[in-house]
């Protein structure tokens, strides 16, 4: 307990040390072609999704200092009101009560486990929440040139070093940012970053661009923890068929009312 | 709510895939081989796994209909029956007992039997085909809907199928608890030659084996075994189906499949790819984002084009 009370104190700093572990490189797991491994099971101890910026206890969120570097997203005035409206009918229109795909960079700091499944070639990322896959190129290859519209974006990543930067486009509207209703156009552009703090540990980055909300570009930052749990695994969650699951299948004649 | 899952019925149930799937470009083949278990030569992963990795679909239908997989929805009011005789259809999914029929307890054949008329004309929730509802697609009928993709880790094979994803456990983790159901089930596999050999329990039962409305309950076990081909370009599903709830027998289903690669055109049902943005030469295809749900859109069909 006093372990995962201390990651949550680190977590909540956009700042991190990271001239603690002298021998990362020998340390981090690696692929056959030496690039860092971030296969297994992962999951924030932040508060981010509750909301992303400083804010108090409420009843539906934990208080928190935010994970964003400024502490505060730079709305455009308009946008700011839309996000006021959100907030006021969070518990209606957050899409993840519906069990909806989360989003980039939403599905990565919900607090629930996602599993990374990683090639030379593409890293799989398997949300346990909605079960929502998302790919990210690793193969040389580019944005499609088609003008679609994503619930996870076009994610294409490439190593500098040891950090994996992903840029990610092509999005929709309708996901948002966290419970509170920080929120985003189908401009929206971020770029990912992860990089091993240790052998247990990344340290996430996402620079988000949308110039129809904000003002300027704003980074988030938190850390993901490996799963380290004996025998820890995905749980198949396809939350959206709750609403009719009831239907099926056909019961003996016994086990009707 | 409701309101949209029947419209998402009406308009993708009903109206388009009776006659154009049945029809369409589908079906490849009346008939397929036999491949029997024994040694892989083929290539193999850094772990010993046989290499199996890449694009796959059935070979013989959708799930309009799962004993007489080429003839269309039963009781389809919108196209004529199948004028050929049955030897020149594909044969039954059902290849165990021999007359390719389901051992269903008479309550549940009752039960099979409303559906398939209910499908028509749904008046009660359970006559629409979950999948219609873009739940899924479960076991085995992910198999039989769209093409599929596997890729394999130490540990793990993934398949992403159009409607779901499966994880099939190659750790020796142990299984989960007997309380815990899930579309999929719960996979549990290894490697004997070159043939993957998957146990599934928690099973929710919910998935249906096609439009033409056969089920297991959640007490049903499958073993699975998919046997590859020494040329790596075809495989046999071959699962034996234990549910004492709603059969009287074990039952064995099989499913044949192939492989597509770059050499294969793309195809809008078994082979769903785009060819990559790229500098170089090579052509690489990819396949795009499978959301259903939210897309309200009941076949995962893609995002709208801006």
């Amino acid at each position: 307990m006093a372990l995962v009370l201390s990651s949550c104190a680190k977590t909540e700093s956009a700042e991190v040390d990271k001239g603690t572990n002298q021998n990362l490189d020998a340390d981090i797991p690696r692929l056959a072609n030496g690039k860092p491994d971030f296969s297994g099971i992962w999951q924030t101890t932040s508060a981010a999704d509750y909301d992303l910026e400083p804010h108090s206890n409420r009843r539906d969120a934990r208080p928190s200092a935010g994970v964003v570097e400024g502490k505060y997203l730079p709305y455009l005035p308009e946008a700011l009101e839309q996000k006021k409206i959100n907030f006021e009918r969070r518990h209606e229109l957050d899409p993840a009560l519906k069990g909806w795909t989360l989003g980039v960079p939403r599905g990565v700091y919900y607090p629930e486990p996602f599993q990374i499944f990683q090639r030379e070639k593409d890293l799989i990322i398997v949300h346990q929440f909605g079960h929502s896959v998302r790919t990210i190129f690793t193969n040389g290859t580019g944005h499609p040139k088609d003008l679609y519209d994503w619930w996870l974006g076009d994610s294409r990543g490439k190593w500098e070093d040891d950090t994996l930067v992903v840029d990610v486009k092509h999005f929709n509207d309708k996901t948002w940012f966290d419970r509170t209703g920080n929120y985003h156009s189908d401009q929206l552009h971020v770029v990912e970053k992860w990089q091993f703090l240790d052998k247990n540990t990344i340290e996430y980055r996402a620079t988000i661009e949308d110039p129809k909300v904000y003002s300027r570009p704003w980074t988030l930052s938190v850390i993901l923890h490996r799963h380290r749990e004996k025998d820890f695994q995905l749980i198949e969650d396809y939350r959206f068929t709750l609403d009719y699951e009831e239907f099926y299948p056909p019961k003996p004649p016994q086990e009707k009312n | 709510m409701k309101l949209r899952i029947i419209l998402a019925f009406l308009i993708s149930g009903a109206a388009l895939p009776a006659v154009s799937y049945a029809q369409g470009g589908i079906p490849i083949e009346t008939s397929f081989p036999l491949i029997e278990s024994g040694d892989w030569k083929g290539p193999r992963l850094p772990d010993g796994q046989p290499d199996i990795q890449g694009h796959w679909s059935n070979t013989i239908a959708n799930h309009n209909n799962f004993t007489d997989p080429q003839s269309g929805i039963p009781n389809d009011p919108t196209r004529r029956p199948d004028p050929r005789p049955r030897d020149q259809r594909a044969p039954s999914r059902v290849s165990d007992p021999a007359d390719g029929q389901l051992p269903l307890k008479p309550w549940a054949l009752e039960k099979v039997k409303e559906f398939q008329v209910g499908f028509h004309n749904p008046t009660k929730e359970e006559y629409i085909e979950p999948l219609a509802r873009c739940a899924p697609a479960g076991v085995p009928k992910s198999f039989y809907w769209h093409g599929y993709e596997i890729s394999q880790y130490t540990g793990y094979v993934l398949i992403q199928f159009n409607s779901g994803t499966r994880i099939i456990h190659l750790d020796k983790k142990p299984p989960l608890p007997a309380n815990i159901k899930l579309w999929n089930g719960d996979s549990r596999g290894r490697w004997e030659g070159n043939t993957l050999i998957v146990d599934v329990a928690n099973h929710n039962g919910k998935a249906l084996l096609g439009r033409s409305g056969e089920f297991v309950s959640e007490n049903a076990r499958i073993q699975e075994r998919y046997i590859f081909s020494e040329d790596g370009k075809r495989y046999n599903y071959v699962a034996v189906f234990d549910d004492p709830t709603v059969y009287t027998r074990l039952f064995t289903v099989t499913i044949p499949a192939r492989r597509y690669t770059e050499e294969d055109q793309p195809h809008g049902w078994h082979y769903e790819v785009e060819p990559a943005n790229h500098p170089g030469g090579e052509l690489i295809h990819e396949h795009y984002e499978r959301i259903c749900a939210e897309n309200n859109g009941a076949f995962g069909m893609p995002a709208a084009k801006l």
